[in-house]
């Protein structure tokens, strides 16, 4: 799903945050990307998001190097991959619904099947009652599940996360976490950075740890299923939810859809 | 999947756009406005008066004035030679005597009292009904050279047609115009400098909204329309205003006619075509401007 071949990143300014990065993420997976402050884990996710360019290397989403990509496709390439932030990056002077909604509006659906949509997702992650409060009224946990819904309502393939524990209490971030697992259970390629490493070592998933913009070590996921004993069941957050009748249809749909990995994370 | 945005989803954002700043859009608006009714009046002006110059000229009168001397012979030779001008309409030839008939009649009864009848000024008259297609200053001159040819031939003391006036006339349309580009475009430009002044503004007071909605994958045509409509609709209420404001006058201004019957003014006051370039004009000026400070400030 995601390949990087000898991938390097230097900013303008001289800095080098990646350097001759090799690794490969199959679709179905979940990874965890860790490493120090400025190790280069926000600038390997802008790299995906075709926020920067590689300096050298290639990177290939789904089959397609971008590398070569025009920046008119680079809306489209974005449009399969969900994002979430640790600053939640939301519009701020627009409400719950309109925040989710606008993922579908950029697609030009029509606004009964966006309202049908966004209604259902937020059912799911039970933000329905606040649908139409401003979103600045919220508390992080619940605004960074808003930017979660802005990231999956139109079924993207792939999810990427920087920090989206990082402004919260642990409790709350554990509830989001639970959340993305969640999500990957439902077929979704996810990948999170973060360096909370009690985190990583709770859900014992493979683990991409840079140092100084090298790739360090590729931890595979503990072996024995985690699932059994370290992980609760999937959070009746989700489970029920449309999410889990619906297998991603843009993962289905799209090009990026490749071979199932039997590597994903089962539920128990 | 490559679908352009929905209608009501852009006029909502352009909408919540100007009420942001309504004060801004206000003005903008009112600077739009400002400059499409002055336009409207000067138009107004012109187009009436170019109108009443062509109804002069249609019905021009050329008189010619020949020597007490001159021959039939000569007069019939005058009279022919004004016939092979384009647009004569008709000639009238009155003898010495006619015309002191004419004169005599043009002076009040208590003047002629004891008056000898051979005081009286008469003299061969030849009166020419032209229809000249009087467009500027250029035609009256074209008209006045014929006049001088006139003038040349031997029997024939003088010809006028009234041309000083006329030239004075056009004189006048050509300063009003002037007046009017000038205050036209100056007053535009400072609309368009609000509009852009607006949306810049409005631009960057969305900055994080549209670095976020190019990460969710959003198209810069997408980012960018709700901006442009904001400046249609700043031009639009700016056309609105002075279309009223241009209704208004014309009203008073037709009152004005029914009350003072003589002025022979028509009774559409503006062109259609101008109504129409002032009904749009509103919206494209705010759609230029739009498009100029977009282009420059919204990077995407
Ligand atoms: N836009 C930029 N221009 C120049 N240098 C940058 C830019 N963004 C990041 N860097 C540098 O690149 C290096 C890697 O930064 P990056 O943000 O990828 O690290 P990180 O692993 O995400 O760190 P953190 O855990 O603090 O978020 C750092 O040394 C940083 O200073
Ligand atoms: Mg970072």
């Amino acid at each position: 799903m995601i390949q990087l071949y000898h991938v390097s990143k230097r900013y303008p300014n001289g800095c080098d945050a990646l350097n001759d990065v090799t690794l490969r993420i199959r679709e179905g997976e979940f990874v965890f990307l860790t490493g120090a402050s400025g190790a280069g884990k926000s600038t390997l996710l802008r790299l995906l998001l075709v926020m920067e360019r590689a300096t050298e290397g290639q990177i290939l989403i789904g089959g397609r190097n971008i590398h070569v990509l025009r920046d008119s496709s680079v809306p489209f390439l974005r449009r399969n991959i969900g994002v979430v932030f640790q600053d939640f990056r939301l519009i701020k002077n627009r409400t719950v619904f309109e925040n989710v909604a606008i993922a579908l509006e950029i697609m030009g659906l029509g606004r009964k099947e966006i309202e049908r949509r966004v209604n259902q997702l937020l059912e799911g992650l039970r933000l329905i009652q606040r649908a139409h409060s401003p979103v600045t009224d919220l508390s992080g946990g619940e605004q960074q599940r808003v930017a979660i819904a802005r990231a999956l309502v139109n079924e993207p393939a792939i999810l990427l996360a920087d920090e989206p524990t990082g402004n919260l209490d642990p409790e709350l971030g554990h509830d989001i976490m639970q959340l993305l697992i969640d999500i990957n259970r439902r077929g979704t390629t996810v990948a999170v950075a973060t360096h909370d490493a009690y985190m990583i070592e709770h859900y014992g998933l493979r683990t991409l740890v840079l140092h100084k913009g090298k790739l360090l070590e590729d931890r595979p996921r503990v072996s024995v299923r985690p699932g059994q004993d370290v992980r609760p069941p999937p959070s009746p957050l989700v489970y029920g939810s449309p999410l889990a009748m619906q297998p991603p249809v843009a993962a289905a749909e799209s090009s990026l859809a490749s071979a199932a990995d039997p590597d994903a994370v089962e539920a128990p | 999947m490559k679908r352009p945005p929905r209608p009501d989803y852009v006029l909502r954002q352009a909408w919540l756009l100007v009420r942001a700043s309504p004060w801004l859009a206000a003005v903008s608006s009112l600077t739009i406005a400002l400059a499409l009714a002055l336009v409207g009046v000067f138009a107004m002006v012109l187009f009436n008066a170019s109108q009443l110059l062509h109804d002069l000229g249609r019905s021009l009168t050329l008189t010619v004035y020949l020597r007490e001397n001159a021959l039939d012979t000569d007069i019939a030779a005058v009279q022919a030679k004004v016939r092979t001008h384009a647009g004569v309409k008709g000639v009238r030839v009155l003898t010495a005597d006619q015309d002191r008939t004419r004169n005599t009649k043009l002076l009040p009864a208590e003047l002629l009292q004891g008056l000898d009848e051979a005081a009286i000024p008469g003299q061969p008259v030849i009166e020419v009904d032209l229809n000249a297609d009087l467009g500027s200053r250029a035609d009256v001159d074209t008209l006045s050279a014929w006049c001088k040819s006139l003038k040349a031939v031997q029997s024939v003391e003088d010809a006028e047609f009234g041309a000083e006036k006329l030239r004075l006339l056009f004189a006048f349309v050509e300063i009003a115009r002037t007046i009017g580009l000038v205050l036209t475009f100056v007053l535009l430009a400072s609309a368009m400098f609000f509009v852009f002044s607006t949306i810049r503004l409005s631009v960057f007071s969305r900055k994080e909204e549209i670095e976020i909605l190019a990460l969710v994958g959003a198209t810069p045509v997408f980012i960018r329309v709700p901006f442009l409509v904001e400046g249609v609709l700043q031009g639009l209420c700016g056309s609105l205003l002075a279309a009223g404001l241009l209704g208004l006058l014309h009203l008073e201004l037709l009152g004005l006619i029914r009350d003072v019957h003589m002025l022979n003014l028509s009774a559409t006051l503006l062109p259609p075509g101008m109504i129409v370039w002032l009904v749009l004009g509103g919206p494209l000026v705010g759609l230029a401007a739009a498009a100029v400070s977009v282009g420059r400030y919204l990077k995407v």
